[in-house]
């Protein structure tokens, strides 16, 4: 009846903008991103690399309430960079991993294709002939029955 | 997050590959990025399912609601979705056209006195016709419909005589079904039918080294938790062997399992395209809004109190930093470590606090 519609849990309103920072106050070279409409899958991969960065003293990400749909994740740099910057490049580090990883996958699935001369050839579905329901079925008699009339 | 690990690229090894599954080994990343990359396959790939169900005769056993749900379960050929379709959402049609859906028909009978199977072969896609009573104008004009693979939209193995299509319903004679579908665009977030995976299996440290998960048992562990196949990949633990307490999981055993509405293959290229999409969505975001702060200067706008307060919460607390740090000391952030997260599974992050599965121990340990 008034349940939001699924998808405000993943797309952006009008107008709305995906990130917002909010610099802290009492420690030094420290911000808060809400980053919106994202969640752990998102929030955990940055979080884990920001840490790999020697210049990041903090990094964390929170969910704070899981029905609403976005993550705070802080980050306390040793201020030779501004947290902003180091989101910037863990960012820009991820995305290069996964291009890269990308590549490497593209490489094995044709070795794959190649030696079994196609996926679609190697498989034939085992297992899946035979119904599993029991199909079929059997006729009820052949006698008349109220239906025929 | 070790030095001496990161070194060293992702590499990824496919030990098998089906028509609907893959399995492969993923080398040198971290946890968290290698269960983002499940997340994002499981839930985030766009697929077609049924998501209306118009019922014109229903005289099953079954009601309408039920027979719908079914349908919606039917997986559809989706290759390419992405690019083919578009959401409804974002359509400027009224209802549906040609560009945000497919319609599918239905109609059976049965006339003999056999217990007659209604399954996902009867389902018929239809293109729209002028006399649709709903089709009152299609969105803008699009190229989608000509970026669509072959059999876009059909039910999985409508014709593939191999495949067992999926049972809907069983009706006897002088029952009928006349109904009509339409199919659209989503992602699992939205409702699970729209995941392209039936299931994918996640696993590392099949030893248990780690100590990630406590094994229970009666009088043997290791007779009574018997190592499965990925054990063979990797060394078995000493019995003197000490705990390493620096050691973090970098070796990821996937099996990605589809339904047959994209092949394991898309499933897996479409996942990583996803995510450099979600980060390149954060770049973008960052250079949006604070062009300044990414150069390093003061920003000229009043700072504003944080939107909580931090740890304030039940078990919140911030739990994270330590290895990173250098042994300084991450400004009174509370940094004994919450432990691992939680356990060996996917649930990092999960409910309130902030967590930190990479941790090494307390903050100020070089480690």
């Amino acid at each position: 009846m008034n349940a939001p519609n699924r998808h405000e849990l993943f797309v952006l309103d009008d107008g709305e903008k995906s990130l917002e920072v909010t610099e802290d106050t009492k420690i030094p070279n420290a911000a808060t991103f809400k980053i919106v409409k994202q969640d752990h899958t998102l929030g955990n991969m940055l979080r884990a690399q920001l840490l790999a960065s020697p210049n990041v003293l903090f990094a964390g990400y929170k969910t704070p309430h899981p029905l609403h749909p976005y993550f705070l994740l802080k980050i306390q740099t040793d201020g030779s960079l501004a947290p902003a910057a180091a989101l910037e490049a863990a960012a820009s580090r991820l995305i290069a991993t996964l291009s890269a990883l990308e590549g490497k996958f593209r490489r094995e699935f044709s070795f794959k294709d190649g030696e079994s001369g196609g996926p679609a050839a190697a498989v034939g579905m085992a297992g899946m002939e035979g119904d599993p329901y029991g199909g079929g079925g059997v006729a009820w008699g052949a006698q008349r029955d109220y239906l025929d009339f | 997050m070790q030095g001496t690990h990161s070194d060293l690229e992702p590499s990824v090894r496919i030990r098998d590959l089906k028509k609907d599954r893959v399995n492969f080994i993923l080398e040198h990343v971290d946890l968290a990025f290698a269960n983002s990359l499940r997340r994002v396959m499981m839930a985030d790939l766009p697929t077609v399912a049924i998501d209306l169900v118009e019922i014109q005769a229903n005289t099953t056993v079954l009601p309408d609601e039920f027979i719908a749900h079914r349908l919606g379960m039917v997986p559809l050929v989706s290759s390419n979705c992405e690019e083919g379709m578009r959401y409804t959402r974002d359509c400027t049609c009224m209802a549906a056209c040609q560009y945000c859906s497919i319609q599918l028909k239905l109609d059976v009978a049965c006339h003999n006195n056999t217990t007659m199977d209604i399954t996902s072969n009867h389902l018929e896609v239809s293109s729209y016709q002028m006399n649709d009573f709903d089709n009152v104008g299609e969105g803008e004009a699009g190229d989608e419909p000509s970026k669509r693979g072959e059999y876009f939209g059909h039910p999985v193995g409508k014709n593939d005589p191999d495949v067992a299509p999926v049972l809907i319903c069983k009706i006897r004679k002088g029952q009928e079904l006349k109904l009509r579908c339409i199919a659209k665009k989503g992602i699992a977030k939205e409702h699970a039918k729209w995941s392209p995976c039936s299931a994918v299996s996640f696993e590392y440290d099949p030893h248990n080294k780690l100590r990630h998960t406590t094994h229970w048992f009666e009088t043997d562990e290791r007779g009574e938790w018997p190592l499965g196949e990925n054990a063979n990949e990797e060394e078995a633990p000493r019995d003197d062997e000490a705990f390493d307490f620096n050691a973090v999981p970098r070796k990821f055993y996937f099996e990605v399992e589809t339904d047959g509405s994209l092949g394991p293959q898309e499933v897996v290229m479409q996942g990583l395209t996803e995510l450099q999409s979600k980060l390149a969505q954060i770049v973008l975001g960052l250079k949006k809004t604070e062009p300044e702060m990414l150069t390093g200067e003061r920003v000229d706008e009043t700072p504003q109190a944080p939107p909580d307060a931090w740890g304030s919460g039940g078990g919140g607390g911030w739990g994270g930093g330590g290895d990173a740090s250098g042994g300084g000391n991450a400004s009174g952030w509370g940094s004994s470590s919450p432990g691992r997260g939680g356990g060996s599974g996917n649930t990092w992050g999960s409910g309130g606090g902030w967590s930190s599965p990479a941790q090494q121990g307390a903050a100020g340990w070089q480690v």
